[in-house]
């Protein structure tokens, strides 16, 4: 949890009188004799741990194939090329070859082809879903955790309404909620990037507002309160700047949910009704008639929605605790 | 739209069911091999849930595979074969004009409910579904009676052609006489259809008052049809119970049956929609048979000393342009550039079953009226694009359907179809909006001519050229939006000759003719796929998919 009370953001420099004086009042500066120090700290132990590392090879890697993926595929993933070569019917796949590296699926379309373009949509639709929940999540609990810290009675109303409805949505299983919206909304990767965004809301709006109380019944708030700032103020550029740091450390780990639940909405069916354009729940839901003769077909997309949802848990845990100040030197 | 998620774990993350797939494609059945013990159930899975008990207001196989064991209609088909031999009653003359139709039925035969089997019981049956009203007219719900017979006593439509049928009487205790007002080649074949079915005086008594509710597209059949101690007939086994929630039909042998008893004692029709779960769940041992066996599986299944007999080819798949859906389908020029653009030889070679052919014409070569001198189509996407260009419609825009989820005789992976064909149409320029839907809505819809373009097939009833192009081209329909009055002429003159040589010329031609319209593009003709587990002495098979179960038994 960050502690530290000042932000690192330029928000901090615009403000510097403002903040340097109440961070003068709490004498919190000398903590790491740096403002932006925890960040940099958290930075630091992170270099050292093989955990992090991993985790952020492999995000790299992924990312760097989605955002060049059309340089690297070799055809278009569409293309039936090798149509005639291909047996589904008596089992006659192509494995891996020169022109094809990891074979053809089974209407001769090129593995390898597919499995970078469908790199591409899974980050895009994890990004886009992770987007989604963040921001209104963010924008919920931060209503809410300001209304509860600074509203008085009527805003530990607005607080509780709120709460009330995100703890509605929190009560259903994500994935069952994604599938409720999909259904509603009818099949496409709009929806499926919305599914998914929308079941993440409750855990970033639960998330930030409890950072925002915990910062709520500190001293600065108290001291920026006796010294006559707005009380929207006091909430938007100091509880909420101290209170991001967690939120942000779930949208890592919120990434590699979204990945899997957004596969799995695919494979489900309610992903992009274009089947024939890839990726990679669409991919294991196509492929898992063959799966007892022709097993690759499935293993590729399965791969690549396993290491991917792994590395972006591994960067997200190793960030969150490298954040954490009770494991702090 | 949630079919697809109600046979799947929705627990589970994508990659987990893949590996747990693996697991149990994997894992070794654990059957017993040995002797069956007899009251054993013999439970066999189907691809589709039944929709209703009397089959009359049905025109699905998977209703017609029950009814076909359990009910009985005047004729029916060798064992194993195509041609018409008796069924409830043992043998039938025609008079020479072909519109007296005299039945000589079986002696002692019962119902299920203890009534005798009488002419009159037979002809109560005939009139009841001649005299029925109201939504029971509509195509959806007597499908078979309009096709065979035309129109009822009384149309409530004018759409509706007068009736054929002139009326059944019974000479004596077992001989019934129908007449019809003309010949028609789809006599006596008509009489075989488990549509008309034989049910019990008691049973039409109870169920005379039963109406059909709701509006176009949207009816609830009457109760009758869900209350499996409502329906008598004279099958080797009688319905004890439809379990509409576990989609299954239980059914019990019937031991005072005229002929040779049911080798099972129970028999247990189920539905699993998902060809891959049929596949598990015979291989686990839930079931003992499955229908509609996915070519790739034969192979497989075999080698784990299942039996997989297959079918002979009797029928046709084909891609429909609704003429009246989109400007440029009623163009021949685009329908046939469309045409040239399919590759239907890539189709049978990689997604149809070992034993399937492109098909040159809406019925399979096994039929008398098939032509040796219709045109051909050959894949040429340069001539397709070529004619699109004359046509002025190189940037054509259609919507193409196709059945979600669902296997059918003629089309095992409905999916892969429709992927190779919507590929080969963008390739000549063609953009296709992909539009799928589930099966039971997807037939609605293309009947109703809602979609553009559509895939579907027929496994033919009886032996007979008009069974197949005669229920799509002999007057104009909303599934082809055709408007080709000499065509429609031809057929009711061909159709309605006694004289078979002449007949069969006369269906020759209408193939040819029928080919030079292009209504749609045939596709393949296909031998459909059937498994048994090692312990079944399975029965024959049937090319029209109508086999007896009472013929099977435990080995």
């Amino acid at each position: 949890m960050p502690t530290s009370p000042s932000s690192p953001t330029p928000l901090h420099k615009r403000k510097a009188e403002k903040v340097d004086r109440l961070a003068e009042l709490m004498g919190s500066r000398t903590d790491e004799g740096r403002a932006s120090g925890i960040w940099i700290d958290a930075f630091r132990r992170m270099r050292t741990n093989p955990m992090a590392i991993t985790g952020a090879v492999i995000v790299v890697v992924f990312v760097a194939v989605a955002l060049f993926s059309p340089l690297i595929a070799h055809y278009s993933p569409t293309s039936q090329a090798w149509g005639d070569e291909v047996f589904p019917n008596r089992n006659e796949f192509v494995g891996p070859r020169a022109e094809n590296w990891l074979g053809l699926d089974h209407l001769g379309r090129d593995l390898y082809s597919r499995f970078i373009i469908g790199a591409r949509q899974t980050l895009l639709v994890g990004v886009v879903a992770t987007l989604v929940g963040f921001c209104f999540g963010a924008l919920l609990g931060g209503l809410a955790g300001a209304c509860a810290v600074l509203g008085g009675r009527w805003g530990r109303r607005v607080d509780n309404v709120i709460m009330r409805v995100i703890d509605m949505m929190l009560a259903l299983p994500t994935l069952l909620l994604a599938v409720t919206v999909a259904a509603l909304v009818g099949p496409s990767l709009t929806t499926v990037m919305l599914a998914v965004g929308i079941a993440q809301i409750p855990i970033f709006a639960r998330l930030l507002r409890g950072a925002m109380l915990a910062q709520g019944n500190r001293e600065y708030v108290l001291a920026a309160q006796s010294m006559g700032v707005r009380r929207h103020k006091i909430a938007l550029t100091h509880i909420l700047p101290n209170s991001m740091g967690p939120v942000i450390v779930q949208s890592t780990l919120t990434l590699a949910t979204a990945i899997i639940d957004a596969a799995a909405l695919s494979y489900l069916g309610l992903g992009n009704p274009d089947a024939s354009f890839p990726e990679w729940g669409t991919m294991l839901a196509e492929a898992q008639r063959f799966l007892s003769t022709a097993p690759a077909l499935a293993v590729y997309p399965a791969l690549g929605i396993i290491i991917t949802a792994l590395g972006f848990t591994l960067l997200g845990e190793s960030l969150r605790e490298a954040l954490d100040p009770k494991l702090r030197k | 739209m949630f079919t697809k998620s109600s046979r799947k774990p929705l627990g589970l993350v994508a990659a987990a069911a893949a590996l747990a797939l693996v697991a149990s494609a994997c894992a070794e059945s654990d059957r017993d091999a040995s002797g069956m013990d007899e009251d054993e159930p013999f439970i066999f899975a189907g691809a589709g849930e039944i929709t209703s008990l009397d089959p009359f207001l049905t025109n699905d196989g998977e209703t017609f595979r029950y009814a076909r064991q359990a009910l009985e209609p005047l004729l029916d088909h060798e064992s194993g074969g195509t041609e018409i031999v008796g069924g409830l009653a043992e043998d039938w003359e025609q008079s020479e004009d072909g519109t007296e139709w005299t039945f000589h039925l079986r002696e002692g035969a019962v119902f299920h409910d203890g009534d005798a089997v009488t002419a009159e019981a037979v002809c109560a049956n005939y009139d009841r579904w001649y005299n029925l009203a109201g939504e029971f007219q509509n195509a959806n719900n007597s499908y078979y009676w309009q096709a065979i017979f035309g129109g009822f006593a009384e149309n409530e439509s004018d759409a509706l052609p007068e009736s054929r049928y002139a009326g059944c009487e019974a000479v004596d205790e077992t001989t019934a006489v129908i007449e019809v007002t003309e010949y028609s080649s789809v006599l006596p074949g008509g009489f075989s259809l488990a549509a008309f079915s034989i049910l019990s005086p008691s049973t039409l008594e109870a169920i005379e008052d039963e109406e059909i509710t709701g509006g176009d597209g949207d009816f609830t059949l009457p109760e009758y049809t869900r209350d499996a101690s409502a329906i008598a007939g004279t099958g080797p086994f009688t319905v004890e119970d439809w379990d509409q929630d576990q989609n299954s039909v239980t059914l019990e042998r019937f031991d005072e049956y005229h002929g040779e008893p049911a080798g099972f004692q129970t028999m247990i029709l189920r539905a699993i929609p998902d060809e891959n779960a049929r596949l598990q769940a015979l291989e686990a041992g839930d079931i003992h048979g499955y229908d509609l066996v996915a070519p790739a599986d034969i192979e497989q299944l075999e080698e784990n000393d299942f039996q997989v007999p297959v079918r002979d080819v009797f029928n046709v798949l084909y891609l429909a342009y609704q003429q009246e859906s989109h400007e440029a389908l009623g163009d021949p020029e685009v329908r046939e550039a469309l045409s040239h653009a399919v590759n239907r030889q890539r189709i049978v070679d990689t997604i149809m079953p070992e034993g399937s052919e492109v098909a040159t014409q809406f019925h399979p070569d096994t039929l008398d009226g098939w032509s040796e001198d219709v045109r051909t189509i050959d894949h040429d996407p340069d001539l397709a694009r070529e004619k699109l260009e004359e046509a002025g419609h190189e940037d054509l825009e259609l919507e193409f359907c196709f059945p979600a989820e669902v296997t059918r005789p003629y089309m095992p992976a409905p999916r892969d179809i429709f992927d190779v064909i919507a590929e080969d149409l963008q390739e000549v320029g063609v953009s296709v909006e992909e539009v799928s839907y589930e099966w039971t809505e997807y037939t609605a819809q293309s009947e109703n001519g809602n979609c553009e373009m559509y895939l579907l097939g027929w496994t033919g009833d009886y032996n007979d050229a008009y069974n197949f192009i005669g229920t799509w081209f002999s007057t104009h329909n909303d599934a082809w939006g055709m408007d080709n009055q000499d065509l429609f002429d031809d057929m009711a003159e061909v159709s309605s000759n006694p004289d078979e040589a002449e007949r069969i010329a006369g269906y020759e031609d209408l193939n040819e003719q029928v080919m030079e319209e292009l209504p749609g593009l045939p596709i393949s003709s296909s031998p459909p796929s059937i498994a048994f587990a090692p312990e079944v002495d399975p029965p024959n098979v049937s090319p029209l998919t109508q086999e007896l179960f009472a013929e099977a038994s435990w080995q």
